[in-house]
């Protein structure tokens, strides 16, 4: 027993080490790095200071912090409106279908989501398709400017987390015991309220984890922003790249990944304690 | 079997870099830069008039060339070319060989726009290579104005029609131009001057990137562009039509120089060299190669005429580090001023 034990603990060691090396190492890096002052020119000096976090204070840094979330809102709730709907149906297909389903939702993951991303640009630009077909069929005379626009970059977000959101809605719609709504349409409730009252609520778990899975990665999801945004919104995950590139200024952005980190902790705390609740899970 | 596998990783993690080739014989040439800064026909040349075998040894980055000098303590190469900031340093460390000019009957041959720089304001050590120049470049066909300078970019009519390279300190440096400051301004509260200026030029800004920007140019997205050297001529290559604008505020640009290391083995070799890349004809087919712009007034005739700069210009700046109080600023003015371009 004890030969099995100990032979465990040298199995589960490298794990360990790899965990506190390459995870918990950053992280304190990161933390201390917070505290401390950027150097004149290039480097970091190793005074502690609080200045890096004063910083984000500053109405410019803030407003950043504001305008990533409502970002994340805005592409969450329409991330929501979309995918709820199609993991829910796409759970009541045959068999068959669903596996047709699955892979036209996962057949896009095999290329780089960058590489999509450059393809909304051809979609959207000024000679692009989109503004060619609205032409076509009269619906406008000059070309729309919506590439590098706020509806862009919401379309871009779209279009990357969506799968996140049908999938776990999927998979929970795929658990729901169908003959809960069958008992509820019985015993005389309409198709509206059947749904709400049962399967709704019943998905509800789902819906919240793809609400987590695509609000928290939106928050820090920049990319988009440049590519489809032209830059033009300052996002928080933007800033922090920017401060460590070209900004120069490492404690500042180790600062900002912090505030960063634990607002996101923060969400995921929430999002455990709503899920807790037993109602939720349909076996109160 | 574990252990030594791990005692093989650690060896592996701890092999130096491959050796520096060391020229003991005359007859050599050690040239230390980044890869691809010669045409092959120029290097031949030289081996065929002087006799003098190069061999090219290349860095990365600056800081790799300085890191290596240092340790060899300014031997084992013979000519390096990096760009201007590391140069500061070098010349500092006394890394570098005060030039003999005597020895270098081509040496008037080098424009005097890119000399007298902050790193060897009297010429001293270094000649320098080829510049980059960030420009102005847009459609004229589609922009109603005739652009001479920065100050051009605040007009009204070109509401979102502008792509900026996303660079903070070369925009805030132009923003500086555009007022008659340095592009090193160093004062906090008149950076937060620039700041105000540069976020009315916001509205006019269609994006900001750095990767490909002349694509939105050649695409039709943005009629005016604020480009990179190399993304100037990609641009022109595409669409010869194109306005480039040398700003009549003045240049910000970058140069690229080439010096002799303290205690290179062959100094008689790097002087030969040297020489031998002033001479127009070879000058002109080195920058026709790199695609950076002439440093060489005699090659300027015979380059590709995008690749000079007009007489017009007379004056120029590069972008140097400044405090971190000013840094800080010219970050808040940049973000400040990304935030208003929505």
């Amino acid at each position: 027993m004890r030969r099995r034990g100990s032979s465990a603990v040298w199995m589960i060691l490298p794990l360990y080490l790899f965990t506190l090396i390459f995870v918990a190492g950053p992280l304190i890096y990161m933390v201390a790095l917070s505290f401390s002052q950027s150097a004149d020119g290039f480097g970091v000096e190793w005074a502690f200071t609080l200045e890096n976090y004063k910083k984000i204070l500053d109405p410019v840094y803030l407003q950043t912090f504001a305008e990533s979330f409502q970002l994340a809102l805005t592409s969450t709730a329409a991330i929501c409106l979309i995918g709820y709907p199609f993991g829910y149906f796409m759970a009541k297909l045959s068999d068959g279908w669903k596996k047709k389903a699955m892979l036209a939702l996962m057949l896009p993951f095999w290329v780089n989501s960058l590489i999509r991303l450059y393809g909304w640009i051809i979609i959207l630009q000024n000679k692009g398709v989109l503004n060619f077909i609205l032409k076509k069929l009269g619906i406008i005379e000059k070309p729309l400017r919506i590439l590098y626009s706020y509806p862009a970059i919401v379309v871009g977000m779209i279009y990357v987390l969506l799968p996140f959101m049908i999938l776990s809605v999927y998979s929970s719609a795929e658990k729901l015991d169908w003959s809960l709504v069958e008992a509820a349409r019985d015993l005389g409730a309409s198709k509206a309220r059947a749904f709400w009252t049962v399967s709704f609520k019943l998905t509800l778990p789902g819906l919240l984890s793809g609400i987590i899975l695509t609000f928290i990665p939106s928050m820090g999801l920049f990319f988009i922003a440049d590519i489809l945004g032209g830059n033009k919104i300052v996002l928080v995950g933007s800033l922090i790249q920017e401060q460590m590139t070209r900004g120069n200024n490492w404690p500042f952005a180790a600062a900002l990944a912090v505030v960063l980190m634990l607002l996101t902790t923060i969400m995921i705390v929430l999002y455990r304690r709503i899920t807790n609740v037993k109602e939720l899970e349909g076996i109160g | 079997m574990k252990k030594l596998l791990a005692a093989a990783l650690c060896a592996a993690l701890a092999v130096p870099a491959a050796a520096v080739p060391v020229s003991a014989d005359s007859e050599e040439l050690v040239l230390f830069t980044w890869e691809s800064m010669f045409p092959q026909e120029v290097l031949d040349g030289f081996e065929e008039e002087t006799g003098i075998k190069i061999i090219y040894s290349n860095f990365d980055t600056d800081e790799t060339m300085l890191e290596k000098l240092s340790m060899a303590e300014g031997g084992d190469y013979d000519i390096v070319i990096a760009d201007d900031y590391i140069l500061e340093s070098v010349i500092q460390e006394g890394l570098a060989e005060k030039l003999d000019t005597s020895k270098l009957s081509g040496f008037e041959n080098i424009n005097p726009l890119y000399q007298g720089q902050f790193y060897d304001p009297d010429d001293a050590y270094t000649v320098p290579y080829g510049a980059g120049i960030p420009l102005i470049v847009y459609d004229p066909e589609m922009v109603d104005i005739e652009i001479k300078g920065y100050n051009d970019l605040w007009d009204e009519s070109l509401e979102d029609s502008i792509a900026l390279t996303a660079n903070y300190r070369v925009i805030n440096g132009i923003t500086n131009l555009a007022l008659g400051k340095s592009m090193n301004e160093e004062d906090v509260d008149s950076i937060a001057e620039t700041g105000e200026k540069l976020l009315e030029l916001a509205p006019n800004v269609r994006l900001i990137q750095d990767d490909n920007t002349q694509n939105s140019l050649l695409n039709g997205e943005a009629s005016v562009a604020f480009l990179y050297t190399s993304q100037v001529m990609a641009a022109l290559a595409e669409n010869p039509d194109l306005e480039v604008v040398y700003p009549e505020e003045g240049l910000g640009f970058g140069i690229m120089g080439m010096f002799i290391p303290s205690q290179a083995p062959n100094k008689d070799g790097a002087y030969q060299f040297m020489d031998y890349i002033l001479q127009p004809e070879v000058a002109a087919q080195c920058f026709d190669y790199i695609g950076y712009y002439c440093t060489n007034k005699a090659a300027d005739e015979l380059v590709n005429p995008d690749l000079v700069v007009p007489d017009s210009v007379t004056s120029g700046e590069i972008v140097q580090n400044v405090s971190a109080e000013a840094n800080d600023q010219y970050n808040k003015n940049w973000t400040e001023f990304r935030a208003a371009c929505d």
